[in-house]
């Protein structure tokens, strides 16, 4: 069928009658049967023009009084315009046709009938000043929100199963106010200057009140706790993402994360790590980086999560159960849903909009209290 | 033949998760949607003008519909049933048993008699979350995540009659029974449908076969799509499926044949029935979901459930009446 989205709303059709039809093919096979036929002899013919020709010839008419094109609508029955299958249709009557198409569907006006916008030219100049800390500070506030994301994913693989409620029972953060993500630690400890949420990669050299661009992958200012620690459990609460739902049956040991993160998280959980703000005695091995370079430690796995949970509030796998990959394909194929763990469905119900909690889960009621106003609104429809 | 169908008035604002009709009544369809609400329909016959379709009643609901049942009598009152730890995916209705089926994502089925006092009869953990179950007779077939199947006699749940591996390799996406009671069809996210015999027997397993289809190739690039739904029609045991591509597809079986492809619809279709008399599909379309949520947020057209009036395309061509 049609190759071009533009062309999959407006099918084929034809321009005597009007009509719409599957492909390109059948019309050509209707133009033929309907309008090409010879009034006088079986014939059919592909054009008007062959058709003209082959009455002039065949059957000896003037070309002044040649039948009509039969089946036409008025105004469309003459030879002038050479029509083959969608081609050759005057611009006035296609524009025209989408027009009333466009109607006729109740689409926004120009949704057919123009093409697409262009995509608006970037200026390819340096930025100035200001101009780059608006952008860094644009990038701050969306990786602040991506970071719920990866950091939650990957610092709490014994608590993801208590994760997407969360994060999505936070309220909205302001676009330039990033929400501490679920897992980091808790906004007081962050160095003055830096925002909480800070994305989990190396931060950018020089930004301000960072001290000094560390290598990825490693070491840092003394006064920060110890990479890919938790909080001591003792040292203050965890935050609510931490916590499991009353209901949930525990953490999901099968999650597939590569083996040494998994080995620190356990171990920092096992035993209780050294107090925050002291100096690691290991020297390398355990000195620590601030905070949200907690994850840098294993950034190949945060992408892979992210790819395999694009969303914050992310369905986890319960006990046991097995990670399914698709298979490859043989030859070029785009798979439409391409999640091999979860249906779309199970994605769906953790979008904030579908949550429903039991009103015993004490980080349900934000939730509620959003469905509340959308259910109002759904009724105000009715 | 021109296509006879019209779309329902006043149909959910969210996405449609199933449309099911009465099991006696061939007038009567049960929508269920994620916007929390459960419409019943009385689908009248448009052509003829003696009587339109009518939304008869709504139930609302504090969670979004992922199933709606075969209903049992009529909505006379709701009661809480019962429930599961996690969402319930899917449920059936067994005359036979008068139980009421549900399978849940806590990975467990549950059956409940809706006419007691305490209705949860008895719980049964499966080995994964429960992504279909349907029921022919007292053979209850359960789609899992993990690609893994159960099939049980409901009249002995303690143990799974047959524990099978899908021969699609990729998720299950749905799920129907042959009406005759021989086997079930089952379709992957990754447009293939396997037919599948209950018969353990090699003979009987050697019918078993799967085919691709809601596919499409554009510049050389197969395109495919999930296949959302199966229904198998009350009378002549073909069966239509219905992918994200926004077709819908009869096929025959038997011969391993299509025998119709619908003019497609503008949005994926989530879910299909047929009515008990088999004069009737039902076609609910509306976004699945696919794209997660950037996808909902794309402009297309509002939810709609489709009633068409089928004909002898459903019929196989050696059928004998």
């Amino acid at each position: 069928m049609a190759k071009k989205k533009n062309k999959q709303v407006i099918r084929p059709w034809c321009w005597y009658c009007e009509r719409e039809f599957e492909d390109e093919k059948v019309l050509m096979q209707h133009q033929k049967a309907k309008h090409f036929k010879c009034s006088m002899c079986p014939r059919r013919l592909n054009t008007a023009g062959g058709l003209a020709v082959h009455i002039q010839q065949v059957h000896k008419l003037e070309p002044d009084n040649l039948p009509r094109i039969e089946n036409a609508l008025p105004g469309r029955d003459g030879y002038e315009v050479e029509i083959f299958g969608m081609e050759g249709i005057p611009a006035p009557d296609v524009a025209d046709y989408k027009r009333r198409k466009e109607i006729e569907l109740g689409l926004a006006a120009g949704s057919i009938s123009q093409p697409p916008a262009k995509r608006p030219k970037t200026e390819n100049r340096p930025m100035s000043e200001d101009e780059l800390k608006a952008a860094l500070a644009a990038h701050k506030a969306l990786m602040g929100g991506a970071n719920d994301n990866s950091s939650a994913a990957a610092t709490e693989q014994g608590a993801v199963y208590g994760a997407p409620p969360q994060a999505y029972a936070a309220p909205p953060a302001p676009p330039a106010m990033p929400i501490p993500p679920p897992g980091m630690m808790p906004p007081p400890f962050f160095p003055p200057g830096m925002a909480p949420g800070q994305p989990p990669f190396p931060p950018f050299p020089g930004m301000p009140g960072f001290p000094g661009p560390p290598p990825p992958g490693m070491q840092l200012p003394p006064g920060f706790p110890p990479p890919g620690m938790m909080p001591p459990p003792g040292a203050f609460p965890p935050p609510p993402g931490m916590m499991f739902p009353p209901g949930a049956p525990g953490p999901p040991p099968n999650m597939p994360p590569p083996p040494t993160f998994v080995r620190q998280q356990q171990g920092s959980s096992a035993s209780p790590p050294p107090p925050m703000n002291a100096v690691s005695p290991n020297g390398l091995a355990t000195s620590p980086p601030p905070p949200s370079m907690s994850v840098t430690p294993t950034p190949t796995h945060a992408s892979t999560l992210e790819q395999s949970q694009p969303q914050p509030s992310e369905p986890t796998l319960p006990n046991n159960a097995p990670k399914q990959t698709n298979p490859p394909f043989k030859k070029p194929t785009e798979l439409k849903y391409q999640d091999a763990n979860f249906s779309p469905a199970k994605v769906r119900a953790f979008c904030s909009k579908y949550r429903f909690k039991v009103a015993s889960d004490p980080t349900a009621s934000q939730n509620d209290e959003s469905r509340g106003k959308k259910r109002a609104r759904a009724e105000d429809f009715l | 033949m021109t296509d006879t169908q019209f779309s329902l008035p006043s149909p959910p604002f969210d996405s449609i998760s199933k449309v099911q009709y009465s099991p006696t009544n061939p007038n009567q369809l049960l929508v269920s949607s994620w916007d929390t609400t459960v419409k019943l329909y009385d689908v009248g016959d448009e052509a003829s003008g003696s009587k339109t379709s009518e939304q008869k009643c709504k139930f609302d609901h504090r969670a979004a519909i992922q199933r709606s049942a075969t209903w049992i009598s009529g909505p006379k009152k709701t009661n809480i049933v019962g429930s599961h730890s996690d969402a319930v995916s899917s449920l059936v209705y067994s005359k036979e048993l008068n139980a009421l089926i549900s399978g849940s994502w806590d990975r467990t089925i549950r059956l409940f008699d809706p006419r007691t006092p305490t209705p949860e009869q008895s719980s049964y953990e499966t080995p994964e979350r429960i992504y279909h179950i349907d029921l022919v007779n007292n053979t209850l077939v359960v789609a899992m995540a993990s690609r893994l199947f159960h099939i049980y006699d409901i009249r002995n749940m303690q143990e799974p009659k047959q524990r099978r591996e899908s021969s699609l390799k990729y998720m299950t996406r749905s799920l129907a029974c042959m009406v005759n009671g021989e086997g079930y069809a089952t379709a992957s996210v990754e447009g293939r449908i396997a037919v599948e015999y209950f018969d353990p027997s090699p003979e009987a397993q050697e019918k078993k076969y799967a085919f691709k289809c809601h596919r499409q190739t554009i510049d050389g690039v197969d395109h495919v799509w999930p296949v959302n739904a199966l229904a198998f029609h009350p009378i002549f045991n073909t069966f239509a499926s219905a992918g994200s591509d926004g077709t819908v597809s009869v096929w025959d079986h038997k011969i391993k044949k299509r025998l119709r492809q619908y003019s497609k619809f503008n949005n994926p279709v989530s879910s299909i029935a047929f009515n008990c008399d088999g004069t009737k599909l039902a076609i609910a379309t509306c976004y699945t979901w696919d794209e997660g949520e950037q996808g909902a947020r794309t402009e297309r057209e509002r939810p709609q459930v489709w009633v068409k009036t089928v004909g002898a395309e459903v019929k196989p061509k050696d059928w004998q009446a």
